[in-house]
């Protein structure tokens, strides 16, 4: 082996670990155009990409934290369809819808609270934590609704979430809105500084004064209410509270962070990352929709991208 | 003799550093050669390369008469070759005797299959484990013995492959002093035999006991063999740092610090776990304090419980005469205490942040409320921050942005040193700070001790090496079953005093300061 040939092979992983999500993104899109070119080359598929990418997108960036600390949150879905659920509930009673709205959020924030006790008490890893709850959290949502769907929101409810500011979605300005407020919260603050460190090594974060547990907490905490927000997005876009809304949604968070470059291992990740992350996921859901590919395939494709996704991080994570 | 591994011009390029350059190296049947260079000289690299874990860039390695210009670990393993790291490779999950035989279980045949053949692996096991001196059943799991065991179930293992090189890597970091003879006596069984022992050390007293080649490395290069009996301590110290340096670090003067102000008190310390029992110790102003004692006889667990890191059941601590009420190591931290633990990689560093980053995170929480959550990072101080001490603390890095993982074990604990300092702490607790750290940055650290501590902070040091504390502290607290044995001042302290006293053979003196 001579000295370029393993240079070369360096900063191939470096280039894969700064621009592979957004690589991935662009090459979806080229197969997209090549494949159907309507589909892409008009006004319209844009806006519809981001508009269905977006309660991905804010799934994913709850996701993330949970991810960051090496846990995982498998109750995404569930909180958002119960966050969804009781909002509707308050606001077909009649409860003002921006109140209504803010409740939701705090309620999200307690369910994430709820996760991140119990990983603090039971010392359990988070993954069979949330495992737990977000059965529980469905459970709950089946019998608060009755196991129906709920609708008839306020007209200013339903018109705010599908109107466009300057032809871009509103769901997909409170995606990004949300984004930008996390990657200042990861780049900038210190807590955010504090859980990278205590993602990439628990003992010496505790060691260097990181109250591990108060910050697994808070890691819970953004998650339930980013679920909560992408709760809210999606009665929103739907029009109605379903109890089944979002099953299954955790998989497309956990596909689009670990996509998005997170580490499932701790310690490294993105918020732009996840972002674009969330995108990838809308565009595959949005080419096969228009490429008529059966809904049933794209799980299949999902689970695959999460594999493949993995082992690539695995294989450059260990390449040191 | 014959000669059992060479070694040929071997060459090693990682992506921009060069780290082994044209070395030669070779080991012959009965000889104990010692590989001896700061961190970061090579020694792991070369060792690497010749059990298959790296492929040499260049070169040529011969092994029984083969010639190779590579191996993989299968290769290394079939020729002979077998390495005991120091970071040790059992499985403590399973017994003593499958760990023996990982890799190569022994079958015979029952109706024809091949099972498993326990008969044979007790045999083989028992009589292994005889000769290295492990009194311990075979079956046995290896988590419930002790580390000194461990390293000769290692050992065993490299028998049972019928290994006729075996590399040793810093055998001794965790050994007691016994423990280290029955090593050195397996050794010399071992040389007898006619197996090659390459054995790698930063401890002139071994190299000396145990060596009888010793081939230096520096930066990566060259530096020379020697015949250990042709050479003394300081000669091996020049070669390595390539510089004049005192063999150890010298202690300036002996003064009588009980006048002084007490900085810092413990008062009746005890934990649930009765790892520490009732301890109680004073420092005073510009006095360095050591901890010596056995591992294992609770030093560091004490110093987890004053630091807040591991819960202690009851006790009181005092700092400038003030009760002090610590339950974590941010109610440490806030209190201005420092901590640099024994093990850098589990709880030093943090693995996924950069230079600026490890040395930053400790003065972010310090200057916070609620818990370190408040405020800002700041990127302009952090830049300067980690400038001002990789020079002051003359860390060897590419640049600031450096991850820390990239470093040698010295440069880590610089690093972990700086995020202290940066932190502004006036009360530091070293556990065990020269640990695996070559000889250049040790007696840069024990000056470093020395200066925070005529600046009127309070160092507190735990060390297994003797000469360590002998050379660096003014008084020295020995450690054990959890209590203080004895407190010494250095000018009536030896090694000999020290190890009685550790050992129970020295009843519990007077305690100072009580």
């Amino acid at each position: 082996m001579n000295k370029k040939a393993h240079v070369e092979k360096m900063s191939f992983n470096m280039i894969w670990q700064k621009y592979g999500t957004l690589g991935i993104f662009i090459l979806l899109v080229l197969v997209l155009t090549a494949l159907k070119p309507e589909s892409i080359l008009n006004l319209q598929s844009i806006p519809q990409i981001l508009n269905q990418s977006s309660v991905n997108i804010l799934l994913a960036l709850g996701e993330f934290f949970a991810i960051l600390i090496a846990g995982i949150d498998l109750s995404v879905g569930s909180v958002a369809a119960l966050v969804g659920m009781i909002v509707a509930k308050m606001m077909v009673a009649g409860v003002p819808v921006l109140l209504a709205l803010f409740l939701g959020v705090v309620f999200g924030g307690i369910f994430g609270f709820m996760n991140g006790f119990l990983v603090n008490r039971t010392g359990l890893h988070p993954f069979i934590i949330t495992l737990g709850t977000q059965a529980i959290f469905r459970g709950v949502t089946l019998i608060i609704s009755g196991a129906r769907s709920v609708f008839g929101f306020p007209v200013e409810f339903i018109t705010t979430i599908s109107s466009r500011i300057a032809g871009v979605p509103v769901a997909v300005i409170i995606a990004v809105v949300v984004a930008i407020i996390l990657a200042f919260f990861t780049k900038k603050t210190k807590v955010g500084r504090n859980i990278y460190a205590l993602g990439g090594n628990k003992e010496a974060a505790w060691y260097s004064g990181v109250n591990v547990k108060l910050h697994t907490l808070l890691v819970f905490i953004i998650s339930g209410i980013c679920s909560s927000i992408a709760g809210i997005v999606l009665i929103g876009r739907v029009g109605a509270a379903e109890p089944a809304a979002a099953t299954g949604f955790e998989t497309y968070a956990i596909a689009a962070s670990i996509i998005g470059g997170t580490s499932f291992f701790g310690g490294k990740g993105k918020i732009s990352g996840v972002f674009v992350g969330g995108l990838i996921i809308g565009i595959i859901n949005y080419g096969m929709t228009v490429l008529t590919v059966p809904s049933s395939y794209q799980q299949i494709v999902m689970g695959s991208l999460i594999i493949i996704s993995v082992t690539i991080d695995r294989f450059v994570a260990t390449k040191k | 003799m014959g000669t059992l591994v060479r070694m040929e011009n071997v060459t090693k390029v990682f992506p921009g550093v060069k780290a082994l350059d044209n070395i030669s190296f070779d080991i012959q049947a009965g000889e104990v050669h010692v590989l001896l260079g700061e961190n970061g000289a090579g020694k792991s690299t070369l060792m690497k390369i010749l059990s298959g874990v790296y492929q040499p860039t260049s070169g040529k390695i011969v092994l029984k008469g083969n010639e190779f210009s590579k191996l993989t670990p299968k290769e290394a393993q079939e020729n002979g070759i077998s390495i005991i790291y120091q970071e040790l490779s059992v499985i403590n999950e399973i017994s003593i005797q499958e760990n023996l035989f990982v890799g190569r279980i022994p079958t015979h045949k029952r109706f024809n299959i091949p099972v498993v053949d326990y008969d044979y692996m007790q045999k083989k096991a028992t009589e292994v484990l005889d000769k290295v001196g492990v009194k311990r059943n075979v079956q046995t799991f290896v988590e419930d013995i002790s580390i000194s065991e461990k390293q000769q179930v290692e050992i065993a293992k490299a028998l049972v492959a019928d290994a006729d090189v075996i590399v040793m890597d810093e055998p001794t970091t965790s050994l007691t002093t016994s423990e280290t003879e029955h090593l050195f006596k397996i050794i010399r069984q071992l040389k007898a035999e006619g197996k090659g022992i390459v054995y790698i050390s930063h401890k002139m007293k071994e190299i000396k006991e145990i060596g009888d080649r010793v081939t230096v490395l520096k930066d990566g290069t060259y530096v020379g063999t020697r015949h250990v009996k042709d050479v003394d301590e300081d000669d091996l110290v020049k070669m390595m740092v390539g510089r004049e340096i005192k063999g150890t670090y010298h202690h300036p003067t002996i003064t009588d610090f009980s006048r002084e102000k007490v900085l810092f008190e413990v008062k009746n310390i005890s934990r649930k776990d009765q790892r520490v029992k009732n301890v109680s110790f004073q420092l005073h102003q510009g006095e360095i304090l050591g901890f010596a004692g056995l591992v294992g006889s609770g030093r560091s667990e004490l110093m987890n419980a004053i630091f807040g890191a591991e819960p202690k059941s009851s006790g009181a601590i005092y700092l400038d005469g003030k009760k002090i009420e610590i339950r974590s190591p941010y109610e440490a931290i806030k209190h201005g205490l420092a901590m640099v633990t024994e093990n850098r990689r589990e709880t030093g560093f943090l693995d996924n942040f950069d230079i600026k980053q490890n040395m930053s995170i400790v003065e972010y929480i310090k200057n916070t409320v609620l818990q370190g959550t408040t405020g800002l990072v700041k990127n302009k101080w952090e830049v300067d921050n980690a400038h001002t001490f990789v020079e002051n603390l003359k860390v060897k890095c590419r640049d600031i942005h450096q991850n820390i993982t990239e470093l040698s074990g010295g440069n880590q604990q610089k690093v972990i040193l700086g995020k202290w300092l940066a932190a502004n702490s006036h009360f530091i607790i070293f556990d065990e700070p020269t640990k695996g750290i070559d000889v250049g940055s040790k007696s840069e650290i024990y000056v470093l001790m020395r200066k925070l501590a005529q600046e009127g902070k309070g160092v507190l040091v735990v060390s297994s090496e003797l000469p360590e504390l002998l050379s660096v502290c003014d008084t020295i607290a020995v450690f054990r079953e959890g209590q203080i044995n004895g407190i010494f001042g250095v000018n009536e302290a030896t090694e000999e005093i020290i190890v009685k006293s550790s050992t129970g053979q020295i009843e519990k003196r007077g305690e100072k300061n009580e």
